[in-house]
């Protein structure tokens, strides 16, 4: 597949507008200003079957369509979801610092398609380049037109303000985000009331994932057919952007149409061109930190869409392939991740506040050698008690995730590390005090 | 055809009359509950307790304790209880194994890293962590980890009456929203986020609001106490008796917490209209006045020697006083002064003895304090006497009669009767200042019941002993008119005595009334003589409902 998204990325000023004008940019903005009406854009997203690229893969449009018909005289806002905080994913930031405009376009289109006057791109507060690069282009799009009263002598007016988190991987969450952005501490909210009823001030809110509003623009250039026909199957539609890490050849940011399957993306030679030193694989996450691992024989026949990560008992997640070879000691890796978890964590519900540091306590007993056999059972058993509807949001969930699968598919591991206080292989020093 | 058909012809059906409550099904049986209420009090009223940490009902919703947790019918993830809207139909299950199951994981999770030294943990016996513990915590811990620890957040001082310990602390930041919601000031917010979360004040800014009992009031566990009860007494040797706060007119329901023959504490009891669940903090510390005592006997002064005598005696010569000055100088040569601080019953009793004598000299004056704000269910209530029942004394007929004169007169000398009966001698701060005791001292006899001394103690010809709130029973009218009863928490020590047995005795020698009486007996006399008290009902003289420090007790539909 020819590069949609990230096609102009190559291009030495990518950044300004005047290249980007010169690509066609702000074509797609025209054309809906020449005559769509807003239930004209969203049902022409409907039909690309766009689905979220933040995580959930929930139907944009879909999405769209959920803010009420009559808001009882509220505003209705677009939050531009850039905290891209899932470790593993890196395709935002790229997006953003190298195609600004792009992404500016697609939320342009996005908040006329929910008739939103006031949008935020809400980013990540260690972004500090992207919130520059992006501010300078919102500056020129203002000057150009694009932004601002009457967009192109048209009756739509549109304000656009990045605003820089604070460095919270639940910020991400787009409940998390709409506190935050109202300036409040980082945490979820109960839902219902979902945001596209009350979110932002309490007014209806639609949160899009960057790489889901720079597809929009594409979707009007070249219409919802020519989208809804990339991809594997009529669910999974339309190019998609991988974070491929770890140890492998060539990591970084691959697109391809959805669907890609997962040992194309590792071994093939335009993606990550195989195994480093030529090492076995021992373990892939597919989705970012919170998506369960996946062992070699899981990944022969992994097409890396929604529906086809979620058929393996993982999930596509924000895209975010992380790959382990042979000589990861995966109690290690499992460890890492819970650290993670237990330091972000908002600690407001019970389970995730006292869980995540739990698990992780567990691990790294386990890790430097002084686990019990019950241990392995007990980890087993804190994840258990942690998720479905024990908490507010489902950071609890994505939390125990790599724990439990790694506990379910790596035991013997597990149980090597507390039977001889040492790693099943030799990758990291064990600690032998016998 | 059209797709939208025309509307009926007719006059169009009125409408059903909207329904205010739902049907719910608690564990199969169906309940007809108030439509506005959260599920927790909603099951509450059918009788099932949903244990809970962080809802309390006049605090918003937050669900992040996660111990309310029930099977919803029709949602496969266990759901909070506190976070789920009451609807018609709505089948909960709050006793299956997912219930019980998900219930005894959040209380391991509560109790990993708290401290399991309820024996010396000042909130053992009222702590909802501890009772919860039994119904859904296990004997033995999982977690062999060190247990969490906050160096420097705990057991401090946040406020001038609040001790916090983060140790205790579990996150279920009911007190935060205490002084957001309710207070209005904000002190409190959490720091820092996950494991390391704890609850403290902002930029080191104390917790310094009018209600900030309150916050330790709300704290299900140990991690807000107060400062002037914490590790005075354990609570289950306490006995709570209702009570009406004397700090102020508002009449802020509330219990006497004491043990043997010593108050404690002052909790609120729930009273919607007046306090709701709260105390302010003027009223909480007043516990410690009452028992403050150093009258505890009868003394008359000859001369500049002060004598003991027996209360009898002291009843009996204060009559004679009386008889000789108004024979000699008919009634006007008397004045009898209420007090605000004394109960109706009493300045009824006291007015009725003016009246038997003929007496229209006769007052209660009130001291003017800051003004105390409460919050009542719907509204602010504000009041700025500095005292409980200014209201209830005038009413009571404490004021002057015809041709009398009243305390402002004799203060400034333009008047000067033989005889004064000063019938709690605390009724103001008029009598800690020398020059106007001196003005009271003109009489030729001054008579005053007390508990502490003071300037007009230690000027008067006859002092008698006079017990405390605790020690008596009566009711107070508070700014609004509601008649509310307290009751006694401890007999006085002999001699001491209540107000009204000594006013009674008082009465008695002066040949009328009946040594039967009770306070009862005056309410009921009060009920038939004074305009606007025949309609006191029960429930209005009762007050609120007891409460337990961190808990919330329940009363009708809010």
């Amino acid at each position: 597949m020819e590069p949609v998204l990230t096609a102009r990325l190559g291009r030495a000023d990518s950044r300004s507008i005047a290249s980007y004008l010169a690509d066609g940019g702000y074509g797609a903005l025209k054309k809906v200003l020449g005559g769509w009406t807003p239930e004209q854009l969203t049902e022409e997203v409907k039909k690309s079957g766009l689905r979220g690229r933040g995580g959930a893969g929930f139907p944009t449009g879909v999405k769209w369509g959920f803010i009420p018909k009559d808001t009882r005289g509220k505003p209705v806002y677009l939050l531009c979801n850039a905290d891209e905080s899932e470790p593993g994913t890196f395709k935002d930031r790229l997006l953003m610092e190298r195609d600004p405009h792009q992404v500016i376009e697609g939320i342009i289109l996005s908040a006329y398609a929910i008739k939103c006057r006031d949008a935020y791109i809400y980013i990540r507060g260690e972004f500090y380049d992207g919130a520059r690069v992006l501010n300078a282009a919102i500056e020129e799009a203002y000057a150009k037109g694009f932004l601002g009263e009457r967009i192109l002598g048209s009756t739509y007016s549109l304000d656009l303000t990045v605003h820089r988190g604070a460095g919270a991987y639940i910020c991400g969450e787009e409940t998390g985000l709409i506190e935050s952005l109202e300036g409040k501490r980082g945490q979820p909210r109960i839902k219902p009331p979902f945001p596209a009823v009350s979110g932002v001030f309490s007014c209806p809110t639609i949160v899009n994932n960057v790489e889901t509003l720079a597809c929009v623009v594409h979707i009007v250039n070249r219409g919802a057919d020519w989208f809804a026909k990339i991809g594997r199957n009529e669910k999974n539609t339309g190019p998609k952007l991988y974070c491929l890490s770890g140890h492998v050849n060539r990591p970084g940011v691959y697109e391809a149409a959805i669907g890609l399957p997962l040992k194309e993306l590792i071994f093939g030679d335009a993606y990550g061109r195989g195994m480093k030193n030529g090492r076995r694989v021992k373990a892939v996450i597919p989705g970012g930190a919170s998506a369960n691992m996946l062992t070699a024989p899981e990944i022969e026949d992994c097409p890396l869409d929604f529906d086809g990560v979620a058929a393996k008992g993982s999930m596509l997640g924000s895209a975010a392939i992380i790959v382990m070879n042979e000589d990861t000691c995966i109690v290690n890796a499992a460890q890492n991740l819970s650290k993670f978890f237990s330091h972000e964590s908002c600690g407001q519900c019970t389970p995730c506040r006292e869980g995540t540091p739990w698990l992780y306590r567990v691990l790294t007993r386990i890790e430097e050698g002084s686990g019990r056999l019950e241990d392995v059972e007990l980890l087993e058993r804190i994840c258990n008690q942690m998720a479905n509807g024990m908490t507010i949001c489902v950071f609890a969930d994505a939390a125990i995730a790599p724990p439990l699968s790694s506990v379910q598919k790596f035991r013997d591991e597990y149980r090597y590390h507390v039977e001889n206080k040492r790693c099943l292989v030799g990758a990291k020093a064990a600690l032998v005090t016998a | 055809m059209s797709a939208n058909p025309a509307p009926p012809m007719g006059p169009a059906p009125a409408p059903p009359p909207p329904k205010d409550t739902v049907k719910v099904i608690f564990d199969g049986r169906a309940v007809e509950v108030p439509k506005n209420l959260n599920l927790i009090e909603a099951a509450r009223l059918a009788g099932i307790d949903i244990p809970h940490f962080c809802f309390h009902p006049r605090l918003s919703v937050v669900g992040q304790c996660r111990m309310c947790l029930v099977e919803i019918e029709g949602i496969p993830k266990i759901q909070a209880a506190c976070t789920t809207p009451l609807r018609e139909g709505l089948s909960v299950k709050t006793t299956s194994e997912k219930v019980r199951s998900s219930r005894a994981a959040t209380m391991e999770f509560l109790l990993i890293n708290h401290p399991l030294d309820c024996p010396i943990c000042d909130q053992a016996g009222e702590c909802t962590l501890q009772d919860n513990s039994f119904g859904y915590g296990n004997q033995l811990s999982r977690y062999d980890e060190r247990k969490r620890q906050y160096p420097t957040f705990d057991r401090t001082m946040i406020g001038p009456h609040v001790i916090a310990d983060m140790t205790r602390c579990i996150q279920c930041t009911r007190c935060i929203r205490f002084c957001q919601e309710i207070a209005g000031t904000g002190e409190l917010t959490f720091l820092d986020r996950g494991g390391r979360t704890l609850v403290w004040t902002h930029d080191g800014k104390p917790l310094a609001n009018d209600w900030s009992g309150c916050a330790a009031d709300v704290c299900p566990v140990g991690a807000l106490t107060v400062r002037e009860f914490r590790f005075r007494s354990r609570v289950w040797y306490l006995k709570k008796t209702p009570s009406v706060c004397p700090g102020c007119n508002v009449g802020c329901n509330l219990s006497i917490e004491s043990k043997d023959n010593v108050v404690y504490r002052f909790l609120p009891r729930l009273n919607p209209d007046v306090n709701d669940y709260w105390l302010c903090d003027h009223g909480r510390f007043l516990s410690e006045s009452l028992n403050l005592r150093d009258i505890d006997k009868a003394t008359a002064r000859s001369g500049d020697r002060v004598e003991p005598v027996s209360v009898p005696a002291a009843i009996e010569r204060t009559a004679r006083e009386i008889r000789a000055a108004a024979d000699a100088g008919g009634p006007s040569a008397l004045f009898f002064l209420g007090s605000a601080h004394l109960s109706n019953e009493e300045n009824f009793l006291l007015r009725k003895i003016a009246d038997h004598l003929g007496c229209p000299n006769r007052d209660a004056i009130v001291d003017k304090g800051r003004e105390r704000r409460m919050k009542a269910r719907s509204e602010w209530v504000a009041g700025d006497d500095a005292a409980p029942n200014h209201r209830g004394a005038k009413e009571m007929g404490m004021t002057p009669g015809r041709a009398g004169h009243g305390l402002e007169a004799l203060l400034a000398g333009r008047a000067t009767p033989e005889v004064v009966i000063v019938a709690d001698a605390g009724f103001s701060t008029i009598a800690e200042d020398p020059v106007r005791v001196a003005a009271l001292r003109r009489a030729r006899f001054l008579a005053v019941a007390a508990r502490t001394s003071n300037a007009l103690t230690r000027a008067a010809d006859l002092v008698l002993p006079a017990a405390s709130l605790s020690e008596k029973e009566g009711t107070f009218t508070n700014l609004q008119g509601r008649v509310q009863i307290f009751e006694r928490a401890y007999l006085p020590k002999p001699p001491v005595r209540a107000h009204w047995e000594l006013l009674l005795g008082l009465a008695i020698a002066l040949g009328f009334g009946d040594r039967s009486w009770t306070p009862s007996d005056l309410r009921a006399q009060i009920a038939r003589e004074v305009e606007g008290y025949g309609r006191v009902t029960e429930a209005e003289l009762a007050g609120g409902e007891l409460l337990k420090k961190g808990d919330f007790a329940w009363k009708g539909a809010p």
